[in-house]
C-alpha cells in the first residue's frame, strides 16, 4: 500500500466527510488517521490514507475533483514516504518515525494559554517550545469574546524532553508572559486501567 | 449589598493569585452579600469567585440547591480564606464559567473533599462536599489562585464552545 495526506477545506456544509470517503472508498483507499473540524464556518478535514500499490497523488486528487467541485472544496494530496508515515507505536509521546524531533525520552504536558488577542501569540509560545526540543502533538484555539476585546484562548498537548521539562515549560511561560497572555504547563496524567 | 458586575477574561484580576482576607470585618462581610447578591442574580450561577466581582481577595460564595448533579448541599455559602484539607480521587466532567461566557471544559476534580474555611462570623467552618457541590467548590478555589477552568482542561480537544460556529 502507499500512503498519501489528504487535505480538503472548503464553506461548511453537510455531507463533506460523506462525498470525500466515498471518493475514496471507490479509489480502494483506507482511512488511517484523521482529524476534522469546523474553524469558523470553514470545514477542514487533514486525513492520512492508504491506497492501492500503483496509485498516484494525480489519480486521487483526479478522482476527488468531481466532488471538490460539487462541494467546493480545495483538495490536495501528497504522497508520504515510508519513514513519514508514523504508523503504530509512534503516537505516544515519541515523534513520528523520520520526523526532525531530537531523541530521547518526552513527557506529555497540556499547555493552557489565555489573553487579549493580538498577533504573534502562538508564535511566541511554540517557537519557546521548539528551542527546547518539545513538539506539538496537538493544538486547538478559539477566538471569543466581544468584537472590541476579543479573546484568544490557545490549549496544546506536546511532547517536552523528559530530563529538562520543567526547565522548557518555565521557558514557555516567560515567552507568554512577554507577549501578555497566562499560560501554565501541567504534566499529563494517565492511568492505566 | 448590591449585584455586581462579572468580570470576563481578558482581565487582570482574573489571573492573579488573591490576597488573604485575615480578619473577618465588616468590609469582608459586604464583600460576602455581594457574592451571594451577585450569585443570586444569575439563575445558572452555581458559584461566584471575589475576583470575579473584582475583589483580589480570597473569598468565594458556592449554591448548589436543586441542581440535579448535586449530591451534598450545604445550601449558599460564604467561605473566607479557604483551603482543602482533604480530597478523594477525581473524575472528569464539563464546566462553565460565568467570566469564560463562550466556552465549556472538561476537567478532572476531585469527587469529594473537605474544605475548611471562616463563615461570615468569622467561625472556622469545615465542609465535606461531594460531587457538584464538591466541583463548585473546587472551581471558585481555582479563581483564588488565578486560575480558570481553560487552565485546568484534559486536552486541546477539551474546551467547546457554547454555540457553533455557523
Amino acid at each position: 500500500m502507499t500512503r498519501f495526506s489528504l487535505s480538503a477545506v472548503g464553506a461548511d456544509r453537510p455531507g463533506i466527510v460523506a462525498a470525500v470517503s466515498g471518493a475514496l472508498e471507490d479509489a480502494g483507499c483506507n482511512l488511517e488517521d484523521s482529524t476534522m473540524a469546523i474553524l469558523r464556518g470553514q470545514f477542514a478535514m487533514v486525513l492520512v490514507v492508504s491506497a492501492p500499490p500503483g496509485t498516484s497523488a494525480e489519480d486521487l486528487e483526479r478522482r476527488l475533483d468531481d466532488v471538490a467541485l460539487r462541494l467546493g472544496l480545495v483538495v490536495v494530496v501528497r504522497p508520504l514516504h515510508e519513514a513519514e508515515g508514523g504508523g503504530a507505536g509512534a503516537q505516544e509521546g515519541g515523534p513520528a518515525a523520520g520526523g526532525a524531533v531530537e531523541p530521547g525520552p518526552v513527557s506529555a504536558w497540556t499547555i493552557a494559554v489565555h489573553g487579549a488577542d493580538h498577533p504573534g501569540i502562538v508564535h511566541a509560545v511554540t517557537e519557546a517550545l521548539a528551542a527546547g526540543g518539545g513538539n506539538v502533538v496537538d493544538l486547538v484555539t478559539h477566538l471569543v469574546g466581544e468584537p472590541d476585546a476579543p479573546v484568544y484562548v490557545l490549549t496544546i498537548r506536546a511532547t517536552l524532553p523528559a530530563e529538562r521539562a520543567e526547565e522548557v515549560a518555565d521557558a514557555v511561560r516567560r515567552a507568554a508572559t512577554a507577549v501578555g497572555v497566562h499560560c501554565t504547563l501541567r504534566p499529563d496524567e494517565s492511568d492505566l486501567l | 449589598m448590591t449585584v455586581r458586575h462579572v468580570l470576563t477574561l481578558p482581565h487582570d484580576v482574573l489571573t492573579t493569585p488573591s490576597a488573604p482576607v485575615g480578619t473577618v470585618d465588616a468590609e469582608a462581610r459586604a464583600l460576602a452579600e455581594d457574592l451571594l447578591q451577585t450569585m443570586a442574580a444569575s439563575p445558572a450561577c452555581v458559584g461566584l469567585a471575589a475576583p470575579q466581582i473584582g475583589v483580589g481577595r480570597r473569598a468565594f460564595a458556592v449554591d448548589v440547591t436543586g441542581h440535579r448533579k448535586a449530591r451534598s448541599c450545604h445550601g449558599a455559602f460564604v467561605l473566607f480564606d479557604p483551603e482543602i484539607v482533604e480530597r478523594g480521587p477525581a473524575e472528569v466532567a464539563r464546566e462553565g464559567c460565568m467570566s469564560v461566557p463562550e466556552l465549556t471544559g472538561d476537567v478532572a476534580r476531585a469527587t469529594w473533599l473537605t474544605v475548611a474555611g471562616l463563615d461570615v462570623d468569622g467561625t472556622r467552618r469545615e465542609l465535606r462536599v461531594d460531587a457538584f457541590e464538591a466541583r463548585a467548590v473546587q472551581h471558585e478555589l481555582d479563581h483564588l489562585d488565578g486560575l480558570l477552568f481553560l487552565d485546568r482542561v484534559a486536552g486541546p480537544h477539551a474546551v467547546f464552545p457554547r454555540k457553533v460556529y455557523r
